[in-house]
């Protein structure tokens, strides 16, 4: 069992090494911004998939880390080390600020009290022109010669993405990882057991927003630019379909769900610009016949793991 | 002369002849046709004006590709930005990426404008901007590979500025769209009405989302406000909805709109358009009323069903003046291509235009007017036209060069 | 800033908040009832918008052109709902939440690149019949006419509804359901049947607020974006399943907004979301009661 698994990440790492030499250049861009992405969407499921909390607005995370650090370099002439460091802390901050608001609240109305704080953040930087540039955003950020060639770009974002996911993996492994799983499941058994859920909820968006801030700067090396739409909820909708897509109740699936959605908005888009209801029956289709995401599917079939498989929620009288 | 001797005077002639033809270029013929990359907004109210464009890019291509540059043709391919940036500037790097485009032409959003043109500069990819109007694009963040064929803010901002301190206005109201374009061309008409009457007053500003659809709230809190003149900084996405809101509400306030005369904004809205607001443009289908521009305007109806806005005048220039770079460049190279189009002068349906070398824009005139109903037409007009020169509205290079200095 | 100022942005607050109270009471009604979070109710509205552009179209400018507009297109999007209800929806009741978000979703990108097929990218203007063009003024503002019709429209509505609920079998059925769906069905109700008019109901209510707002704004895609996100805060502002709730929403909504541009331009659009943030963060169920 476990054989399997490290083989499939050696090949991927391997992979992802050579990927510089064999791909060419669109396509290496390309793969960095799945990886990026992808990224994103993992941080989200440590707290949808494994904390059971519906994050509608996980994009303020990322908006902000990368707004820092866009910030940081071209308005506040920050080295870029400093920017690159400083996006993620600034993203766990406002992790905790609404995290510690939203906690209090549980379900839809959690997500919904997420919206309207996050949409406010966007508001504030469509607004404040001066420092944030608005409805443009902010481009052509001055990164070290270095960063500024595509396979630099690359290297970063692989090694970092890399380094996270092991950091995110262990946490999903170790008790506090745990833990949040109990909490998902049965919330009053867990508090009935002694665990402080409020604490240990608000500990887990804390992490995430974390790592959502570092996919916002290592968005900010590959582009070299930042827009407010990373800060509205339509994105952030699109980062929960690709952890559903994916397979919210494993590991890799957000990251399979972020392949599947650049790779179909960049692909399918280059022959139709009808992908967007390529995308929408895939996901109808999904939801009938493929209802634990991808990887959740086929992590079932190759039953490589001892998880719990979703139960659906109490099966009432079924309808129609 | 003696036979002989005219035998050979005419066969040195010849001789001369042909050494001095050989000696001048000798054929040069492209082993591929030349890619064009346009990224535009094909979606939404702003689409009228990508259209526009495009279509009058096809008409100039159907012409040049009918004897070639050099043996090539001009292919293209579009992609659609949706008036976002962050969309196009993905679009144009899979162009240049992917389908290694030539050249990048685009766009009506400003702000992708500007994100295209920094990603241009870094691929060493020349950039032909035909809608976008932010006076940054050729100024303060201009550099070697943008260009523009359209006119820009500080050109139009100082062309309304100085007609409506001409008609003695000076308290105002100013309110645009909240993004790049709405806020350099409203700086740039309020810098150039404080130069022309230093005793203008600004009474307030309102600032609303790009797009907004719904604008009676805004239009009637201005109105409220009793400004002498409001200047209304609305660009792609907000032209539409501004001028119909004001004439659904009966807008009483004399208002400037930059290129509220122009048949792309005037013709969807129909009798929906409201009369009495002054605007400016760089070009009209029946003004000036030349052989030159009626074979033009003929042309784009008979292919396109309509008469042609600015946006098409732009992108049948483009066309031209890419031609003709690469005719004088005589080569594919795109560095050759750039320093070819420098100073480059193109004849157009309403004269020649050059492409200024210092900081690569289109000299182009200002015509500003007031709408109003014709007969002729289904929709309204431009009238009491009066022509700037492009010279006089343009900032000088050495503003140019100290723009771009200040920014670095 | 005088008082007529303020009367007169109040108005208009009021004539926008309308359109919102009606496509909100259709959501909050699904919600309620079905406990579906439907994403893509916000198409539906835009749907509506664009199918009363085309039948005002077809009859070329008739003044009983807008009227028909207004009576079609409701219908259109009820079918359009109603079908998809039956054929798909009603299969994913028991599964969770976030896969109706999912589903819901994916309609809403089929729904919408179709609207993009049908109809193609540019946008529509839907002129009113002459007889409604032009503005009033009321106290002091210039109000467009076509916006007196939304003024009595929205509390036809909200009357229409009320008696829908509480006279009729089929709204008392259907708050029954809302509050617990085991009795009502234990009780020898076809509890499906409930549902799928609640949800008709519902889209019925969308395609109407679009139709509606077809006259006064560019019809165009991507109309449903601002909407979408205004009328889910609304709903749960409001309460999950309460009308009542949503007409008070809306009209924070509307009025805070339009009146906060008198105070507070540049962040006027942000009153909204900051409204609901403080409610929410006081009364996490919403100002009136919640049906769960």
């Amino acid at each position: 069992m476990v054989n399997g698994r490290l083989v499939a990440g050696l090949l991927v790492a391997a992979g992802l090494a050579a990927a510089p030499a064999v791909l060419p250049p669109f396509f290496l861009y390309l793969l960095a911004l799945i990886l990026v992405t992808g990224l994103l969407a993992t941080s989200l499921n440590l707290v949808l998939g494994y904390g059971g909390l519906y994050q509608f607005h996980h994009g303020v995370f990322y908006g902000i880390g990368a707004y820092t650090a866009a910030v940081g370099i071209t308005r506040l002439g920050w080295p870029a080390w400093l920017a690159l460091v400083a996006g993620p802390v600034a993203a766990a901050a406002a992790g905790l600020v609404i995290g510690f608001f939203c906690v209090r609240l549980s379900r839809l109305y959690f997500g919904m009290l997420q919206l309207s704080l996050g949409s406010l953040v966007w508001i504030v930087a469509l607004r404040w022109y001066p420092v944030t540039g608005g409805d443009n955003g902010i481009h052509g950020i001055p990164l070290p010669a270095a960063l500024q060639t595509l396979p630099g770009a690359y290297a970063l974002v692989a090694c970092t993405v890399a380094a996270s996911l092991g950091v995110l993996w262990a946490v999903v492994q170790s008790p506090f990882g745990l833990t949040l799983q109990a909490i998902r499941d049965n919330p009053q058994r867990a508090q009935v057991m002694g665990v402080d859920v409020r604490a240990h909820q608000l500990a887990a968006m804390v992490l995430a927003a974390f790592f959502a801030g570092v996919a916002g700067v290592l968005y900010v090396a590959l582009e070299r630019s930042v827009f407010p739409n990373m800060l509205f909820w339509v994105l952030s909708l699109e980062i929960l379909v690709m952890c559903l897509l994916g397979g919210w109740f494993t590991f890799p699936g957000p990251m399979v769900g972020a392949a599947v959605l650049v790779g179909l908005r960049t692909l399918v888009g280059r022959y139709t610009e009808y992908w967007t209801l390529v995308l929408g029956v895939l996901l109808i289709l999904l939801i009938f016949f493929l209802p634990e995401g991808i990887m959740g599917h086929l992590q079932r079939r190759w039953t490589w793991t001892r998880a719990p498989s979703p139960r659906p929620a109490a099966a009432g009288d079924a309808r129609g | 002369m003696t036979d002989r001797r005219w035998r050979v005077l005419v066969a040195a002639v010849v001789a001369v002849s042909a050494v001095a033809g050989a000696g001048a270029a000798p054929a040069v013929r492209f082993d591929r046709n030349i890619k064009v990359g346009v990224v535009d907004t094909y979606s939404g109210p702003p689409a009228v004006f990508g259209n526009d464009a495009l279509n009058g890019f096809k008409l100039a291509l159907q012409e040049i590709n009918r004897d070639g540059v050099h043996g090539a043709r001009i292919e293209f391919v579009t992609r659609d930005e949706k008036f976002s940036p962050e969309i196009g500037l993905s679009m144009a790097r899979e162009l240049v990426l992917q389908e290694r485009v030539d050249v990048l032409v685009g766009t009506i959003n400003s702000a992708t404008a500007l994100a295209i043109s920094a990603f241009a500069r870094e691929q060493r990819v020349p950039f032909i901007v035909w809608i976008s109007k932010s006076e940054d694009i050729t100024g303060a963040k201009g550099h070697r590979y943008v260009f523009s064929t359209g006119e820009n803010t500080a050109m139009a901002g100082k062309a309304l500025a100085e007609a409506m301190a001409r008609r003695g206005f000076t308290r105002f109201w100013l309110g645009a769209e909240d993004y790049e374009y709405g806020h350099r061309i409203t700086n740039s008409f309020w810098k150039f009405m404080k130069r022309a009457k230093p005793e203008a007053t600004l009474l307030g500003q309102t600032w609303w989302r790009t797009g907004e659809p719904d604008l009676v709230p805004y239009l009637t809190q201005i109105q409220q406000a009793r400004p002498q003149a409001v200047f209304f900084g609305t660009g792609g996405a907000g032209m539409a909805n501004v001028l119909r809101t004001m004439k659904v509400i009966g807008f009483n306030v004399p208002t400037a709109i930059h290129t509220a005369i122009d048949v792309t904004v005037l013709r969807p809205l129909g009798a929906a358009a409201p009369e009495g607001v002054f605007g400016t443009t760089d070009y009209l289908f029946y003004y000036p009323d030349t052989p030159a521009n009626r074979k033009f305007v003929q042309d784009f109806q008979a292919a396109y069903g309509g008469p042609p806005g600015f946006p098409a005048f732009h992108g049948y220039i483009t066309a031209y003046f890419i031609a003709e770079a690469f005719r004088k460049a005589r080569s594919l190279d795109r560095d050759r291509f750039v320093e070819a189009l420098e100073g480059l002068r193109i004849p157009t349906p309403v004269g020649e235009v050059e492409m200024r070398g210092c900081d690569h824009q289109a000299v182009l005139p200002m015509i500003f007017g007031v709408t109003r109903r014709d007969p002729r037409f289904p929709f309204l007009v431009g009238a009491n036209l009066v022509t700037i020169p492009g010279r006089d509205v343009m900032p000088t290079c050495e503003d140019i060069r100290r723009a771009r200095e200040r920014a670095q | 800033m005088d008082a007529g100022a303020v009367l007169g942005q109040l108005v208009v607050g009021l004539s926008r908040a309308m359109i919102l109270f009606i496509v909100s009471a259709g959501l909050t009604l699904v919600l309620g009832v079905l406990r579906v979070p439907n994403v893509f109710h916000g198409s539906l509205y835009m749907v509506g918008a664009f199918v009363a552009w085309s039948v005002a179209e077809a009859l070329g400018g008739h003044p009983a052109g807008l009227w028909l507009a207004l009576a079609t297109a409701p219908l259109v999007t009820a079918g359009v709902g109603l079908a998809l209800e039956r054929l798909l929806l009603c299969r994913l009741y028991h599964r969770e939440h976030l896969m109706l978000i999912l589903f819901t979703f994916g309609v809403m990108l089929v729904l919408n690149d179709l609207v993009k097929l049908l109809w193609g990218p540019t946008y529509r203007s839907l002129v009113p019949p002459p007889s409604l063009q032009g503005a009033v003024t009321v106290l002091g503002v210039a109000l467009p006419r076509f916006n007196l019709v939304l003024l009595v429209a929205g509390p036809l509505v909200a009357v229409g509804l009320w008696l829908f609920a509480h006279r009729t079998r089929a709204g008392k059925v259907s708050r029954a359901a809302a509050t617990d769906r085991d009795m009502v069905a234990a009780l020898g109700v076809d509890v499906g049947r409930v549902f799928a008019l609640a949800f008709a109901v519902g889209c019925f209510l969308a395609g109407l607020g679009g139709a509606l707002v077809a006259p006064t704004t560019s019809i165009t895609l991507g109309m449903d974006h601002s909407l979408l996100i205004d009328s889910f805060l609304i709903v749960i502002v409001g309460g999950l399943g309460n009308l009542w709730g949503a007409l008070v929403g809306s009209l924070l909504f509307g009025v805070t907004q339009s009146v906060g541009l008198l105070v507070w331009p540049q962040f006027a659009i942000a009153f909204p979301y900051a409204v609901t943030a403080a409610v929410l963060l006081v009364r996490p169920t919403g100002l009136l009661r919640s049906a769960w």
